[in-house]
């Protein structure tokens, strides 16, 4: 295995596990169905470009986008955090105050595909369908980019962002704190009248998972250098939700696991299924990029019918000097 | 076992009085202009036919719904107007008709959960660790398991909530209430769907909470229970008050036991 498709595949997971522990934070212990989660990726990953690309003059003006500031790493990516969670007080205030929580879903996931829209089509604002190219990676200045030591650069900067992602987390989701995350999740109503105020928890949780969406958007637009409408598609989302899904709705550790077994290890997988020629060329063209998303949505469905509770089950607490459990 | 509050309620000023209550639903008059007060330190009960409004009118003084107009004092303080977490957290807390515990999470987190004054129970507070908030979390578990050695549920604390028998549910939530400290407890229905053994041990219960000087209003469909809680009654039908006082005084009431208590 080269360095490269190695460095790769460790960006990517460490990229994924951020995303996932965030959307766990949302989703698995909030109850939030936040169905535009890669909406609050993308401006982070719009905002770390726009932060550490120069002005749309340079490079022969080829490309539009607003602002262009030539800011060095790591200021870039703190921009990526503080857009994800900026984009969330707006969001979270319209979709999370007044609607029934089945019904966040859909207005999150409506608003996903407007957004991605929009962009697409407002060309001169952030490189519309083309997206923005050349962004700079993160500390290109000091050293080259295209040398090996950079490719394991970027997978410790990436480890350290996981570590540090992991250890927020599970602060929150291991304190009382988390408790009445855990509670308002359950029964929303009972938690109001034990004296939770569920909109201030909420709205919350959306700002510090969009931060940390955020952060995951700037650290992949650093590593692949272009960013696109064409790579935050809804369903990206969905795919985080079977990670979720499959790893353990509540649990951190599923989470991770989740991240490393659907968007890494399944997409890997099945990427090599292209490679083979006897298999690319079966059926109609596309036929085996659309049996990917098939094989995501059998993936939620089979996990949700045989084991709900995912591959690493949320932790029952037990606490010091409780009595033995019966069963 | 009860948080200390200062009660400004005395014998004279009720903990709860609520003015001409109204609530609307298109049209619907499901509470028509009820006024009641509830006394410290008793258990009062409010009984009436199905659709008499009554656990409307318990969401209406809980927060949980609006009221379309009038008035609610709790405690002195004007109340009409507060979101029904931060009655809760004054003190006014309510329980549910339907169990309402909650599923995953265990016996001894549900009752933990509900407990005031958690210094982590604030994203800050969590951010800085489990140093920060361990000794509040260590007297609150103390607390906790005070009350389900009370209400004999220890061995059950590191249970999931959710595979309790519906009497079980019917504690928690009682105990999840009381971890609150409340002032005035609003039971809708505490005895409904429970094995008669339950049914006699929360009785037991409730009358020790009053010994203790809690003060309760519920809504309750077993008479005999009712009879051998309730300090007062009140009967409402159609959304109305039709009358108040003992149960042994509203049974001589002829319009009383033919709007409920016959038929």
């Amino acid at each position: 295995m080269n360095t490269y498709y190695a460095a790769n595949l460790l960006v990517y997971a460490g990229i994924d596990i951020i995303a996932c522990l965030a959307l766990n934070l949302q989703f698995g212990v909030s109850g939030i169905v936040n169905f535009s989660f890669i909406v609050f990726q993308a401006v982070g990953a719009y905002a770390a470009a726009v932060l550490s690309m120069p002005p749309d003059t340079a490079n022969g003006g080829f490309q539009h986008y607003i602002g262009g500031y030539s800011l060095t790493f790591p200021i870039p990516w703190i921009g990526g955090a503080v857009a994800g969670g900026l984009l969330a007080i707006p969001v979270g205030f319209v979709v999370l105050r007044k609607l029934r929580s089945d019904y966040q879903a859909i207005a999150l996931l409506v608003l996903s595909v407007i957004a991605n829209t929009v962009i697409t089509n407002a060309d001169k604002f952030l490189g519309g369908a083309a997206g923005i190219a050349l962004v700079p990676p993160p500390l290109s200045e000091r050293i080259d980019p295209n040398t090996e030591s950079y490719q394991y650069l970027y997978v410790g900067i990436t480890a350290v962002c996981v570590v540090l992602t992991l250890f927020l987390v599970n602060r929150i989701v291991n304190s009382p704190y988390g408790r009445s995350l855990r509670a308002m999740r359950e029964r929303e109503l009972a938690a109001t009248a034990i004296g939770k105020n569920p909109v201030e928890l909420k709205m919350t949780i959306f700002i510090v998972g969009g931060v940390i969406a955020g952060l995951s958007g700037a650290i992949l637009v650093g590593f692949i250098q272009v960013w696109a409408p064409s790579v935050w598609l809804y369903p990206e989302t969905i795919v985080l939700f079977a990670a979720i899904i499959v790893g353990g709705r509540g649990s951190n550790i599923g989470a991770i696991l989740g991240a490393l077994l659907v968007p890494v290890g399944f997409e890997e997988v099945t990427r090599f299924l292209n490679n083979d020629p006897a298999i690319a060329n079966l059926g109609p063209p596309g036929l085996i990029p659309a049996l990917q998303w098939v094989a995501i949505g059998l993936l939620i469905i089979g996990f949700l019918w045989f084991r709900p509770d995912g591959v690493h089950p949320e932790a029952r607490r037990v606490f010091e000097g409780a009595p033995a459990l019966e069963d | 076992m009860l948080a200390e509050p200062q009660p400004l309620a005395t014998a004279e000023r009720p903990m709860l009085a609520a003015s001409d209550i109204h609530r609307h639903f298109e049209g619907m008059h499901a509470v028509d202009g009820v006024s009641i007060d509830v006394p410290v330190g008793k258990i009062t009960g409010l009984i009436g036919p199905n659709g008499a409004g009554k656990s409307t009118f318990l969401a209406v003084l809980a927060g949980t719904l609006p009221a379309t107009s009038g008035a609610i004092l709790f405690d002195g303080q004007d109340v009409t107007s507060w979101p029904a977490y931060r009655r809760a957290r004054h003190g006014l807390v309510r329980t549910f008709q339907l169990p309402s515990e909650f599923a995953r999470l265990t016996v001894l987190e549900n009752l933990l959960v509900a407990a005031p004054k958690n210094r982590g129970d604030s994203l800050f507070g969590a951010l800085r660790g489990r140093g920060y908030w361990i000794e509040d979390e260590r007297r609150l578990v103390q607390q906790a398991r005070a009350l389900l050695k009370r209400f004999g549920m220890s061995a059950k604390e590191s249970d999931y909530a959710g595979t309790m028998s519906g009497g079980q549910k019917r504690l928690i939530e009682i105990m999840r209430a009381l971890m609150l400290g409340p002032r005035l407890l609003l039971l809708d229905e505490p005895m409904s769907g429970v094995h008669p053994k339950i049914v006699l041990e929360i009785q037991h219960y409730l009358e020790d909470l009053r010994r203790e000087g809690l003060t309760i209003l519920m809504v309750e469909h077993e008479l005999h229970m009712v009879e051998r809680l309730c300090d007062t009654v009140v009967v409402m039908a159609q959304g109305k008050v039709i009358g108040s006082g003992t149960m042994s005084s509203l049974r001589r009431q002829r319009e009383i036991v033919d709007a409920y208590l016959v038929g």
